[in-house]
């Protein structure tokens, strides 16, 4: 429930017992306090169907995106202290029990295993990571065995989703009354849908989880069983998850050796929506007089001059299954070998493979299609550690640590794509139904990347009060050029416990505990790069009639970059914690400084003397830097109650430095404005509807707009949006340079996590509050939906008529604030005090909860819980693509035997 | 496969350095291609003109004010669409440099025959590409050699580009195969000697245009006094013109039925003389004109997709003689107008009412009028593949870059200029069709290109030739893309931008 790194019970969080089993590095070098460790009794509670929804608003400077989508699919993207790279690789390093892993696995690993998570976010601490720890670690302990007794647990959830809010459309009656009002030509279907009602319906979510320990005087194990299933509030759309775990530990020879054991697998069925805007951009348009349901003649009807949606319930019927299988084992052997010096051989083996399976039913698509394609994924992994530690005589302490490590990976693909279907009976099953195998329809791919590694540590403290630690790190990677092979990052960091040091503090009755500490460090990102990147390299690149025969021909298919390597990111950071009365109210303060340099970024290079328009390279900088705030308050301590208040506030600020430099003698710069983000939709190809930029000297992902001052009337009675001529030169030009101007940033410039618990007796409620401010949003819904000029093609919002807008130039009109606090959840938890009826039964906890309470907002959109935070073409614009507005209602049970 | 490894022997360097350049003559995205696709080379040679146009209707076809200001002429440096078409049309000249490159650097694996055989195809496609860069964008950089640099790299006048092209072609037209190239065998697609002798004759009638290296003021070089050398003979830009269509006629070509140009299995055509090979089986090549004009209820009748836009202006169908008693014969050939009938039968829209194009009711943003989507004749011309792929993207129609009337009609103003009779070429291209003969003028032989040559592309050009584009002469160059400006600062923006 505390979310500080030193709270009530900071006891209870020493890295060292905390992280004693992770298998990576055995001497944590952590500075007190630094490393921020989320372990169970601070993780979400309410309904959580994944790993990562239970960190969610719980650390500082950690973002889950929610992206308004659906729960289980939403949590793709992870942001540690912002976003640090242009090309990729921004999310963080997933380490799960000591094997490299990524964020969908961690996915499927069910909530209740998981013991801690331990998110790294100073330099000092992911340089530990060498070229790839830049975008921050996660490292994720899962529960093993305790010690010999047998412990068996089952807990589970039962909940329903139901939608609280639709976009206000026409209505059937509507519609028709204000085409015939306005005297247009529509199509009068004779009924009265509401396609967002008929696309969506009750969720349904239950989550059922067993697990049991047990073991001897010398060994333990653990196995748990866990299955997830949702009906997610759009029809037709089901997503399950079933995992199993087993962790072994054995210790030999007289305790000399000790064997750690695990496997892990999951098998995980997704249904996703094959195009979301389309789904929902058609559900919110689609003319309402249409039935709910086919037409008389067995088809679907559809708005005959509206050609960028469908029959929103024909769309529901295009299928986009993805089934992942994850498999992972790791074994350690670890040798005590007496005065001071361990020895520890860590090895892992991960298989993972992801299927994708869709289908376009030919009434959605001419002639059908159907796609299958499989991306398989083999890791090893081995490393050996030495580790030395010695305390002095004196009561100093050394500890050094070396490491050797090796990671080889092996990733094949293929797909297939089959169109021309004469029915839809056999869906993506058997793709012999099709009659054409387009040209680049079909295709593998197979990469082999290899990582060498050496790393030194060492830390030394001085009488438990002040400690050095250091290390360097040496990477060696297969993925970039001659030259560039090695990289090599060093970090530094110190810790000192002031009040341990000043008597005079220690004799302050108010105060009970004060450090502080500061690191530098170098970390990399390679996430930009694929395995071939810096070769020269010749490709199919088509299929052509060549001495009358169809003829497949190698081509140059892109610009290549034989210098690659990866970029670098140097941090510098500085914090404080403070504990008073007894730690009843502790605080910690933390600044951040970093800088990406060598950025990677797919840089606009001029044709000619370049054959295409871009090439990765390794020029330009930006930095990240930000203030983290901690209070822990417990105003109420006491047998029979308490009160645990914790509210984490990070300020994040990013800037975008330069996107120039030398290539080969060429100065290479960007354009000065280069968009990310654009509208989409009837009206909107091309053309002057780029929304979101990113602009050197600017944060990554300003709105960059025309300004709007009024609307102004239309001959016709009609209103169009008035620009203003920002430039003055007498000509209104929406066109990038001309009449536009930084509007704001699409990413929060502060964000507020809050959790509120209360416990007595045995009853316990706990609220979360999070939220996100000093960012904006663009409603391009509103902005579609708005604009008469598209009805009666695309029905409008019920305001529309009324407000008789026939525009849609994007302007900031329609950009809004996207400030909002959110309750997140709501959960009463009982402790039923079983005890005293059975002799078996340890704990019987039942649980009620509603997730997705209220937010409060002065957005006029649906939710203003869009993309906030990762760059992508959606960063920042509300789109007609979010889904509707739901809330879950849960109920859960857990019972340890 | 690393690139040492693929030019070990003849074949493979055939194959990947020469017929892989013929990858990019069509194209299957947005501004690539010579023709086929959207918002590339081909649109900004035709919506530009009086030809055909994409007006806004209502919530369609706005897209932030591009196909207006193509229309319009108010055209600006920072349309990406220019940008791409500028990337697109270098892409390759930079490949085929690629290709003479590694084609000199693996030349001991090949006989002298092939070694010349394949520079020369790489170099006529070169000038192929060179050809409609330097006619779009005017002052553009020559440039030559694979290994360039950035900072070498600095435009030349139009006039230099212009004398490069016609020497390529000329230096490499001997080792070019005297063969058809739209027939289906070993030359399909391929730059051939005709296409090399068509691009000639277009290069030298419009000589007095693409020798101008002033195109804002408004002293034009007289034709007769620009020369070139042929067979070793001086002739003048309407001589040299004659001579290579001369040269054109003598491979074989026929006037063949019009519509036989454009059907589904147009290989057989015995006028076309380049094409884009189209297999919807086979090629990634994509025709995206019929599709984007034929509106949506016209689509679904054919089984097929529609975006109901492109439609030909006012003056291109009164032209043809539209509502008058004497209609040019092509007009039926070229255009769905009024009621829309597939397979016999009228195309309903969904409120039961026919389809029916207002060929008349067309302007620039027909938003709020009652021919918002139905104002304008579509483009017809290809014969509709009724088992076309991808919305009616893949087709098995090839597409026509230059066919065989071009070749007479080129010749008929060539000879008119040069104050010969042009009467026998244009009479043969009116009488096939059926249409009435006329006098052969500068001023009939300019509508007749629009009647015979209507959605082919050339519009753009024709009208440069004539004078008639724009009053304003600077915008008969395109502005050099801002984008491209601002990453090599040694590129002048072309004079009145």
């Amino acid at each position: 429930m505390g979310l500080l790194p030193i709270t009530a019970n900071a006891q209870k969080r020493h890295p060292q017992t905390i992280l004693a089993d992770s298998a990576i590095i055995s001497v944590h070098p952590y500075q007190k306090g630094s490393a921020d460790i989320i372990d169970e009794s601070r993780m979400n509670k309410g309904l959580i169907i994944n790993s990562l929804e239970a960190l969610s608003g719980q650390a500082a400077g950690v973002n889950v995106s929610s992206n308004g989508s659906s729960h289980m699919a939403m949590l793709s993207s992870v942001r540690v202290r912002g976003t640090t790279s242009l090309t990729g690789g921004n999310d963080p390093l997933v380490i799960i029990d000591g094997v490299y892993s990524d964020i969908s696995t961690l996915n499927s690993i069910y909530p209740a295993d998981i013991q801690s998570f331990t998110i790294l976010k100073n330099a000092s601490e992911t340089a530990l990571y060498g070229s790839r720890g830049a975008s921050g670690v996660i490292q994720v302990t899962t529960k093993k065995g305790l010690g010999s007794k047998f412990h068996i647990s089952y807990d589970g959830n039962m909940g329903v989703q139901s939608v609280y809010k639709y976009l206000d459309m026409l209505s059937g009656d509507g519609y028709r009354t204000t085409a015939q009002r306005l005297g247009l030509d529509y199509e009068d279907g004779g009924y009265h849908t509401d396609f967002q009602k008929a696309i969506s319906r009750t969720g349904m979510i239950q989550n059922h989880h067993i697990a049991f320990s047990g073991g001897g005087e010398n060994s333990n194990y653990r196995a748990s069983l866990a299955l997830m299933k949702q009906n997610t509030i759009i029809r037709k759309h089901d997503n399950a998850n079933f995992a199993a775990k087993v962790d072994l530990q054995q210790k030999a020879f007289d305790d000399i050796m000790t064997i750690d054991f695990g496997v892990f697998g999951s098998s995980m069925k997704k249904e996703g929506i094959y195009d979301k805007q389309k789904l929902f951009y058609s559900a919110a348009t689609q003319n309402p007089t249409f039935p709910n349901g086919k037409n008389a003649n067995g088809g679907w009807d559809r708005n005959s001059s509206a050609s960028q949606i469908g029959n929103p319930l024909a769309l529901l019927h295009e299928q986009d299954h993805n089934k992942m299988l994850n498999f992972n084992t790791h074994m350690a052997f670890s040798f005590d070998l007496g005065q001071d010096w361990d020895l520890k051989f860590f090895g892992s083996y991960s298989y993972n493979s992801i299927e994708n399976a869709q289908y376009l039913p030919t009434w959605v698509w001419a002639q059908g299609q159907a796609y299958r394609s499989e991306v398989k994924n083999e890791d090893w992994l081995g490393n050996a550690q030495l580790n030395y530690h010695h305390t002095f005589v004196n009561g100093n302490k050394i500890e050094v640590n070396l490491l050797g490590e090796y990671q080889k990976r092996n990733q094949r693909g293929f797909f297939t794509t089959v169109k021309g279907f004469s029915n839809n009976d056999f869906g993506y099953d058997n793709m012999k139904a099709g009659s054409t195998l387009p040209y680049g329809g079909t295709g593998s791919d197979y990469e082999d990347p290899a990582l060498a590694s050496a790393m030194f540590l060492i830390k030394y403290s001085f009488h438990d009060v002040v400690e050095l630690t250091g290390n360097a790190r040496a990477d060696g990677s297969s993925m970039f050029g001659n030259g560039n092979k090695w990289g090599f990052f060093p970090s530094i960091s110190t810790s000192w416990d002031v009040y341990k040091t000043f008597s005079k503090l220690r004799s302050l009755r108010w105060l009970s505990a004060f450090s502080v500490r500061s690191g530098y460090g170098l970390s990399g990102n390679t996430g930009g790069i694929e395995s071939y990147n810096s070769l020269f390299l010749l490709n199919p690149n088509g299929l052509i009639s060549w001495n009358g025969t169809p003829t497949t021909t190698l081509g140059t298919t892109s610009n290549t970059n034989p210098n690659l390597k990866w970029e670098t990111r140097a941090s510098f950071n500085i914090g404080a914690d403070m504990g008073f009365l007894s730690n009843r109210i502790v605080l910690t303060a933390e600044y951040y400084y970093s800088r990406t340099r060598d950025m990677l970024y797919m840089y606009d290079v001029p044709v000619p003397p370049f054959i295409y328009n871009k090439l990765l390279a390794n020029l330009g900088s930006m930095s990240n830097s930000g203030l983290e705030l901690g209070i822990g308050l417990t105003p109420i301590q006491k047998k029979d109650m308490e009160l645990n208040i914790n509210l984490n506030v990070s300020f994040q600020k990013n800037k975008l430095i330069s996107l120039s430099g030398n290539y080969e003698g060429t100065h290479l710069s960007a354009p000065e404005h280069t968009s990310i983000g654009s509208l989409d939709g009837a009206g909107f190809h091309g053309g002057n509807n780029n929304i979101v930029y990113q602009i050197i000297g600017q944060p990554l992902g300003v709105f960059y707009l025309p300004h709007c001052t009024g609307l102004t009337k239309n001959a016709d009675g009609s209103y169009s949006y008035e620009i203003a001529d920002l430039d003055n030169d007498k000509v209104i030009d929406v066109a990038d340079g001309k009449d536009r101007y930084i509007a704001g940033q699409a990413t929060p410039k502060m964000t507020l996590g809050s959790n509120v618990s209360f416990r007595y007796k045995d009853f316990d409620i706990s609220l979360q509050i999070n939220g996100a401010f000093g960012h904006k949003i663009y409603n391009g819904t509103s902005l579609t939906y708005m604009n008469m000029n598209s009805f009666p093609e695309y029905n409008v919002m019920k305001k529309a008529p009324e407000t008789n807008i026939k525009d849609q130039v994007a302007t900031d009109y329609w950009l809004e604030r996207g400030d909002y606090l959110n309750f997140d959840y709501l959960t009463l938890g009982w402790n039923v005090p079983i005890r005293n009826l059975s002799k078996y039964i340890s704990n019987l906890r039942l649980s009620l909860s509603v997730n997705n309470i209220a937010t409060i907002t002065s957005y006029s959109g649906l939710t203003p819980m869009i993309n906030s935070y990762v760059v992508d073409n959606t960063l920042g614009i509300d789109d007609k693509r979010n889904y509707p507005s739901y809330r879950s209602f849960s109920f859960g049970l857990s019972i340890q035997f | 496969m690393p690139e040492d490894k693929a030019y070990t022997s003849a074949k493979d360097i055939e194959q990947n350095l020469v017929a892989t350049l013929y990858n990019y003559i069509g194209g299957a995205t947005e501004s690539e291609g010579l023709q086929g696709t959207p918002r590339g080379v081909y649109d900004w040679n035709s919506i530009t003109t009086d030809e055909q146009l994409i007006p806004v209707r209502g919530g369609d076809w706005y897209d932030g004010g591009f196909w207006l200001r193509l229309h319009t002429h108010t055209w600006t440096p920072t349309e990406l669409p220019l940008e791409n078409t500028w990337n697109y049309l270098y892409k390759v000249i930079t490949l085929c440099n690629k290709s003479l490159y590694n084609i000199e650097k693996n030349k001991t694996v090949l006989s002298n025959t092939e070694y010349t055989g394949f520079t020369s195809e790489v170099r006529a496609i070169r000038a192929l590409f060179y050809f409609y860069t330097m006619d779009m964008f005017g002052n553009i950089p020559l440039v030559t050699d694979y290994h360039t640099t950035q900072n070498q790299i600095k435009q030349c006048n139009r006039n230099v580009v212009y004398q490069f092209i016609i020497d390529e072609l000329q230096s490499v037209l001997p080792y070019l195969a005297n063969e058809h190239s739209n027939y289906k065998g070993k030359y399909y697609g391929r730059i051939t000697r005709p296409v090399a002798e068509f691009l000639l004759a277009k290069l030298c009638l419009n000589a007095e245009v693409y020798s101008d290296d002033d195109w804002t003021d408004k002293k034009i070089p007289n034709g007769k006094d620009i020369y070139f050398t042929i067979d070793g003979k001086k002739k003048n830009a309407w001589e040299a013109t004659i001579t290579y269509c001369e040269k054109i006629k003598e491979t074989g070509y026929v006037l063949d039925g019009y519509a036989k140009n454009f059907c589904i299995h147009n290989e057989e055509s015995k006028e076309n003389i380049f094409v884009i090979p189209m297999d919807k089986m086979l090629y990634s090549n994509t025709f995206s004109y019929l599709f984007r004009s034929r509106h949506y209820a016209h689509g679904s009748a054919l089984g097929l997709d529609a975006e109901n836009g492109t439609c030909a202006t006012c003056s291109t169908v009164k032209a043809y003689g539209y509502g008058t008693d004497s209609v040019d014969p092509r007009f039926q050939l070229n255009f769905f107008a009024d009621t829309v009938k597939v397979n016999g039968n009228v195309v309903k829209l969904n409120n039961g009412k026919p389809l029916v194009y207002y060929p008349l009711e067309v302007s620039e943003n027909m938003t709020g009028s009652l021919y918002e989507k139905t104002g304008g004749a579509r483009m017809s011309k290809y014969e509709t593949d009724p088992t076309a792929y991808d919305n009616g993207h893949l087709q098995d129609n090839d597409i026509v870059l230059f066919r065989y009337a071009d070749v007479l009609l080129m010749e008929a103003e060539a000879k008119t200029r040069n104050g010969m009779d042009g009467e026998e070429e244009l009479a043969a291209v009116e009488k096939r069709v059926g249409a009435p003969s006329l006098s052969a003028n500068l001023d009939n032989i300019l509508k007749e290109r629009l009647l015979e040559l209507m959605w082919e592309g050339w519009r753009r050009n024709d009208l440069i030739r004539f004078g008639k584009f724009d009053e304003d002469k600077h915008l008969t160059v395109f502005p050099i893309p801002s984008i491209c400006k601002d990453l090599n600062h040694n590129l002048d923006q072309n004079p009145g931008y």
